[in-house]
């Protein structure tokens, strides 16, 4: 007689193996017996079936205490009880994808056989995701091992009707399966069980909780890993989006801006001016509508307290030279960490292209002038009109313990326009900057600004301003490839400005107080470098035209310059600057990164002073890589509901070209709302646990447990059903295999 | 960050500058201190039913619903009974009565009526599958709730016998394959809210376990009340429905969103209101993960006519006697 | 004790108030309450009954009045119902609940013969099926009888040393719905005859626990052998209450069995219910013509009371049983267990143990009809398959 043990778990499919087992010996001509040990568990508990096969009647009806071999359905039930009662030659045949060998501390000395018959189950769909049906499978790894014909697997197999997959499973298993007999001293089986006096229905412990861990019964374990938002991971200035947004939600505006204020000093700067990649890389875009996280930090820049400034503790000296973005980002982290900061700017006030290079309709003075001032009043000297060329640079590095330079780029792209041009060309920047103190006049003027950035339409919507008309702007590819932002786009068309695209100057020529540009139409070609589309001449007749206007503008972007550069410094890969020789001179902002936005200046800035402040203290403020971002497939979408966003309001067209009064107003709350809070409160949390509860109040089983931040699965209990996971609305909780 | 050795020997930092950094993260880790378990549950760990079960779902949620208010309860010896585990211990943490089958209503009827002649007002609730109440306990719910005894009676629908592996019940939906219809249950489902309400009972409700702040409320509405109160429940059983243990929950909300399982209330078995209306969902992302639903008597064509005229019928309902 | 006219049923109403009233200083009572001919004017009057604390539930089946006995036992209430005939086999399931749950409820059942073919009068047959169903069976004799048994019936099933529930049989119509003079307790003498009913086990909203989840074999096997041990803790137990009885009453109702002239009776009759009564008139007729007979009523069917029966069987080598009640294959269901306690005992060799089957489906057993079953006994000097007498209306 040869009795075989199975041990499985429920939904498993362990009493058909054992049937399929015996009708297989049937089919050979021989007696056998196939029966399960049916109890109340269920899917998932661990549960035996036996088969004994002889060629004599079968009259034994107990359960099989000592197998000849045993079936072990799980790797989960692996274990020294697998050998109870086992006949020392018996087979040990595992479902796991480990080789014999590798369960040698557990079965050493024993007749081991290993198939990975949950991955073949699952590649033949047979049983759900959660619990695979792997009997089959290991039907033909047992028959295999036990020294079936194949015939009879499939006649078994058949008979009962099963389909052509379950057969090609146990095709592949039977011959996939290993065997090998583990060296070693033969390991001990474990104790059956103690039993315990029976109990009466009287006693008092009826009602006790249960005994039985059902975590055993699991397959997979979920387990609480926090991802990066694609907000957070899209700021250039490193802004906690998803954490201020919150703390609006839960209308803590006095908390949103100090978290604001913990990464960037130029919150009321920002909430204006920046293209936000943010709201660009928001998983409620294709839902609905981005969070609108601008107005959002807008709101918070006005209406949240700022926290009193520090001053500086340490004797460490820094310079700062650049009082745009980025050194103003540096001086204010600087300062925080307790270093005594120079600030020294050429220009007689502070603030750099943000001053002059940012008109009034879209960041009002007093909004800069109050954040520069939060910044200075952290202990920060500022020196104004004060010119940095390569000697002063080397000096005050003598004078400080690091000098950190964000000059920005200062050297402006012209354009050759031929030798006539000069009188009617001038640059954007300047322009811009003589315009916010209408040092110039170009009222009636036809103007042509050229470029597709910011400072083109800056300067276009300023000269309209002014008076200007008409105002166009040539660019060279098409709308979707200016880099300027889109809004700003809008609104200057809204205004009045035009728009040619794929329109490039060649020439200008003065005519009777007027000048003639005469330009190129071009078609976009092959994508280049950057991965736009290359913009290529037409070589048609009307190819070229001539437009007059009174003024071009020039707005085609900016270079660093070098001259400041300390003699040997390098320009070297991914626009990293090597410091000169001995000195300690860090370099950023637009100066060294090119980056072109308030905010990468700003986080320029700020990993400078991380770097200023590892030098002289040893300290590393550095932060660890960021966990992967959540993306919208992380976000459990049917839990949300959707929405559209708060958008804040804007003056009309008509009163925004004659003013310089700002175009875009701040969310306004209305009489019993809190619009701020509601625009905030759209906000996913992706890949954030914002302690929603929507898992702990799911768990099936009550085995999760939150006690403020601290979560607590009970891996006693927990089957793994996996329901946390999947009502996580962020992608929060996942689910792994045992 | 690189650093970068100078000629005089000298490190000096530089700049990665195309990177952006990352925000401070809130780090949220459990500590190590075991945490306090604040309540007794109704459902415990340990209980034996499978992952995933809709009842346990509906369980936990209960427990929420009631919050530190113990319920008596009575429940059939069904999957509820089962669930429990092996005597002398039990996976409820409320007291229970495993009445037989069909007698569920009957028996919390007697604890009910001893209860409130000692003054005890604890709910009495009756905890009990679509084979205990549709079917083999229909005689006994309905004189219960004709006799408007102070109960609250839960169904738990999974729409099939779960504990005997998945036979038909009158609430299996048409088309539907279980053990005893292999191609598709020919009937359609017993239709167990119209019956209830035709008692004339205080309450009836349907609770969805996707609905949370819908379920907690009813159940709170229906402890506010006195006498017969109805809920029905559907259950998602994973093992039955040949579904994902992990999208109990979800596909509940399909359920609700698609229109086959409305989420409405009935006051005085006259009075309708409508909590969700469908929307979210569809038909086919309800029934395509659910393997039971893959025979051929399913038509999608004609579910959706069902799903129709339920609608049509309630919005009547609630025009003629709003609530 | 007010000495009335009642027919058994109200007798039987009566009593079991009284019984439920008397709880009301603890939890009450409560019950179901189902119509089945012939125990319907009980239901009917417990019905009309304003307890003082408690209430009876008019329920839509047997089975549920059972389940609302079951319910009130659990949530800690004296609880009790009757039933009769097929009633008690649509309740059987939870019968059986009753007795696994060991919940001390009382119910009358009144006999009547199971259908189809229907037949409302007097068998056995119905609560005998139950004997299985770990629930206490009295069968009394008449009014008086009945009366005295439904309050012992409730001191024994609650006493803490038993708790399980208990039936109290009469014969339909030749009790239930025959006027009797009888001598009913007032509720003072209930009160301090029952003390208040204790269920151990009754759920507790302050220690949760499952009656009723599931048990392994082996806490199974535990669960029927405590039954077993509190079963046979009976008869000790039942004196005790007629003990108690006698003090609260002055008088002493018959226990387990009642002998009549067994001393020295070379034959003796077993038998129960009204049939004894009648039987008793014989026996005493025959002794008076000098023959050596004698006879027991058998009240206590459940635990069957072998010991006693062992002890008060004397010298007796003709033994007759009467059963008015017939286990198709078998015989007579009181036979079967006169012949075990007797063949289990194998110390009285060529003792004669016969089975009379008389009365089925309400047949009048007459003098007539008992007389001649003791001529065919005294006959006997082996015994036989069953005797079936069958008799008219």
């Amino acid at each position: 007689m040869t009795e075989l043990t199975i041990c499985g778990r429920g939904g498993q499919g362990g009493v058909t193996l054992a049937k399929l087992i015996a009708t297989a010996a049937f089919q050979r001509g021989q007696y056998s017996q196939a029966f399960g040990v049916y109890a109340a568990e269920r899917s998932g508990a661990p549960l035996a079936a036996y088969v004994r096969i002889d060629d004599r009647e079968i009259t034994n009806h107990n359960q099989v205490r000592q197998p000849d071999h045993v079936i072990v359905l799980d790797r989960t039930l692996v274990g020294p009880q697998v050998l109870a009662g086992l006949k020392p030659d018996g087979w040990i045949i595992v479902n796991t994808a480990e080789s014999p060998d590798e369960l040698s501390s557990i079965f050493s000395g024993w007749h081991v056989a290993t198939v990975d018959a949950t991955a073949i189950a699952v590649a033949n769909k047979l049983g759900t995701r959660a619990v695979p049906i792997v009997n089959t499978t290991m039907l033909g790894a047992v028959a295999r091992v036990l020294t079936f014909d194949w015939e009879q697997i499939v006649g078994a197999l058949q008979s009962a009707r099963f389909s052509e997959a379950n057969l090609a499973a146990a095709r592949t298993a039977y011959e996939a399966v290993r065997m090998a007999l583990l060296p070693g001293v033969r390991a001990a089986a474990a104790c059956a069980k103690s039993t315990a006096a029976p109990a009466s229905l009287f006693d008092e412990n009826v009602g006790a909780p249960p005994t039985i861990r059902t975590g055993a019964w699991a397959t997979r374990r979920p387990h609480r890993e926090q991802l990066t938002p694609p907000c957070v991971a899209a700021c250039p200035a490193g802004n906690d989006v998803r954490s201020f947004v919150a703390e609006l939600g839960k209308n803590n505006v006095d908390g949103a801006l100090c978290i604001l204020l913990e990464t960037s000093p130029l919150p009321g700067v920002c909430g204006r001016v920046c293209p936000a990649p943010c709201m660009q890389r928001c998983n409620r875009n294709p839902f609905d509508e981005s969070v609108q996280v601008r107005e959002l930090e807008r709101y918070a820049a006005e209406h949240g307290r700022r926290p009193a400034p520090t001053q500086p503790w340490r004797a460490s000296r820094v310079a700062v030279v650049g009082s745009g973005p980025a050194g103003l980002s540096a001086t204010y982290h600087l300062a925080r960490l307790g270093h005594c900061v120079s600030l020294y700017e050429s220009r007689d006030e502070l603030g750099g292209l943000l001053r002059t290079g940012i008109p009034a309709y879209r960041l009002p003075r007093d909004v800069l002038d109050e954040e520069i001032s939060h910044i200075l009043r952290h202990g920060v000297k500022a020196h104004l009109g004060y010119q940095v060329d390569r000697a002063t640079l080397l000096e005050l590095s003598r004078r400080h313990d690091a000098v950190f330079v964000a000059t920005g780029l200062q050297e402006l792209r012209g354009l050759d326009l031929g030798p006539r041009a000069d009188g009617f060309v001038m640059q954007g920047v300047d322009f811009l900057d003589r315009a916010r103190g209408f040092d110039i006049a170009v009222r009636g003027e036809r103007v042509v600004v050229i470029g597709g950035g910011n400072t083109a339409v800056d300067a276009a919507r300023s000269a309209l301003r002014l008076g200007a008309h008409p105002v166009r702007i040539f660019y060279r590819r098409t709308r979707a490839e200016m880099p300027a932002i889109g809004e700003e786009i809008d609104e200057a068309l809204a205004e009045g400005v035009e728009l040619q695209e794929l329109v490039a100057p060649l020439a200008l020529r003065p005519d009777n107080g007027e000048a003639v540009l005469t330009c190129a139409r071009l078609a976009l070609g092959e994508p280049d470098q950057t991965g736009r589309p290359r913009p290529i001449p037409l070589t048609s007749e009307d190819a070229q035209f001539d437009i007059r206007c009174d003024r071009v503008i020039l707005a085609m972007g900016q270079g660093r310059d070098i001259s400041l550069l300390p003699e040997g410094a390098e320009v070297r890969m991914n626009g990293a600057l090597a410091g000169w020789a001995g000195a300690p001179l860090y370099f950023g902002g637009d100066f060294a990164t090119n980056d072109g936005t308030v905010a990468a200046a700003l986080g320029s800035g700020r990993r400078a002073a991380w770097h200023i402040h590892l030098a002289l203290t040893g300290e590393d403020l550095f932060p660890p890589p960021l966990q992967p971002v959540a993306s919208a497939e992380y976000v459990h979408w049917s839990q949300f509901d959707h929405s559209s966003a708060h958008h804040a309001p804007h003056a009309p067209p008509v009163q925004r070209r004659r003013s310089f009064v700002e175009v875009r107003q701040s969310l306004s709350d209305e009489p019993g709302h809190n619009v701020a809070a509601e625009e905030a409160a759209r906000c996913l949390s992706c890949g954030v646990c914002n302690l929603c509860d929507q898992c702990i109040e799911h768990c099936p089983e009550g085995v999760l447990r939150r006690d403020g931040d601290c979560f607590r699965f009970d891996f006693d209990y927990c089957k793994g059903c996996g329901v946390c996971a999947s009502q996580c609305p962020r992608g929060v909780i996942h689910m792994a295999e045992l | 960050m690189s650093r970068t050795v100078s000629s005089t020997g000298r490190v000096t930092p530089c700049e990665h500058l195309d990177v952006a950094e990352p925000p401070p993260a809130v780090v949220v880790q459990p500590s190590a201190d075991e945490l306090h378990i604040p309540t007794e549950l109704i459902l415990r760990p340990g209980n034996t039913n499978c992952a995933g079960c809709g009842m346990s779902l509906g369980l936990q949620l209960l427990k929420q619903a009631l919050g530190d208010e113990t319920p008596y309860m009575s429940i059939p010896a069904c999957c509820g009974i089962v669930t429990a585990g092996a005597f002398p211990t039990s996976a409820y943490g409320a007291p229970v009565a495993a009445s037989t089958f069909a007698s569920a209503a009957a028996v919390a009827c007697g604890i009910s009526t001893v209860l409130r002649q000692n003054g005890d007002d604890h709910p009495v609730i009756c905890w009990a599958g679509d084979g205990g109440t549709y079917d083999i306990g229909m005689a006994t719910i309905s004189a219960a709730a004709e006799r408007n005894d102070d109960i609250i009676y839960i169904c738990y629908d999974n729409e099939i016998y779960g504990n005997t592996g998945g036979q038909r019940s009158s609430a299996t939906p048409q088309g539907v394959a279980t053990s005893t219809t292999p191609r598709g249950k020919p009937e359609r489902k017993k239709d167990i809210m119209r019956i209830m309400a035709a008692h004339g009972i205080p309450y009836a409700a349907t609770l969805s376990v996707a609905h949370r702040d819908d379920f907690l409320r009813k159940v709170r509405t229906a402890r506010s009340l006195t006498g017969f109160r109805f809920l029905l429940l559907l259950s998602p059983c994973p093992t039955g429905w040949k579904s994902e243990p992990d999208e109990s929950v979800e596909l509940v909300r399909r359920a609700v969103g698609c229109g086959l399982f409305p989420l409405f209330e009935v006051f005085d078995g006259m009075r309708y209101r409508i909590n969700v209306r469908p929307g979210g969902a569809t038909l086919e992302q309800y029934t395509s993960c659910q393997r039971r639903y893959t025979s051929a008597a399913i038509d999608a064509a004609t579910i959706r006519a069902g799903i129709d005229e339920q609608w049509k019928w309630l919005d009547a309902q609630c025009r003629a006697f709003p609530a | 004790m007010p000495r009335t006219l009642l027919t058994g049923n109200h007798a039987a109403g009566r009593v079991l108030a009284l019984a439920g009233e008397a709880n009301r200083a603890a939890r009450g009572c409560c019950g179901g309450a189902y119509p089945i001919t012939p125990q319907t004017e009980i239901i009917e009057y417990l019905r009309g009954v304003n307890f003082t604390r408690g209430r009876i539930v008019p329920v839509e089946s047997e089975h549920s009045a059972m389940a609302v006995c079951i319910g009130a036992a659990l949530a800690g209430a004296r609880a009790f119902t009757a039933s009769s005939a097929n009633g008690l086999s649509y309740m059987t399931e939870n019968v059986f609940a009753a007795g696994y749950y060991r919940l001390p409820i009382v119910m009358i059942a009144v006999n009547r013969t199971l259908g189809p073919p229907w037949n409302i009068w007097v068998d056995q047959g119905d609560s005998l099926a139950l004997r299985d169903a770990a629930w206490l069976q009295f069968y009394t004799e008449a009014h008086q009888d009945l009366v005295d048994t439904i309050l012992l019936a409730f001191r024994v099933a609650e006493d803490a040393r038993v708790l399980l529930p208990a039936m109290v049989a009469l014969d339909g119509f030749v009790v239930s719905h025959t006027q009797m003079v009888v001598d009913l307790p007032t509720q003072e003498q209930v009160d301090a005859f029952l003390p208040p009913c204790r269920v151990p086990h009754a759920l507790r909203a302050d220690h949760p626990a499952t009656v009723g989840g599931l048990t392994w074999p082996a806490e199974t096997a535990h669960h029927r052998r405590e039954i077993q041990e509190a079963m046979e803790r009976v008869p000790a137990v039942l004196e005790e209450a007629l003990d108690a009885f006698e003090r609260c009453f002055g008088r002493r109702p018959s226990g387990a069995l009642a002998e009549t002239q067994t001393e020295d009776a070379e034959t003796v009759l077993i038998s129960c219910n009204t049939m004894s009564r009648t039987l008793r008139d014989v026996i005493r007729a025959r002794r008076e013509a000098g023959e050596k007979v004698g006879m027991i009523n058998c009240k206590l069917f459940r635990p069957f009371p072998r010991q006693a029966l062992l002890d008060s069987i004397g010298q007796a080598t003709r033994v007759g049983v009467l059963d008015r009640n017939h286990s198709p294959g078998s015989g007579g269901v009181f036979w079967q267990e006169v012949a075990a306690t007797f063949g289990g005992t194998a110390q009285r060799d060529g003792r004669v143990i016969q089975d009379y089957i008389v009365g089925l489906g309400g047949g009048d057993v007459t003098p007539a009809v008992l007389n001649e079953v003791v001529d065919d006994l005294r006959r006997r000097n082996h015994a036989a398959a069953p005797v079936w007498r069958e008799v008219a209306l």
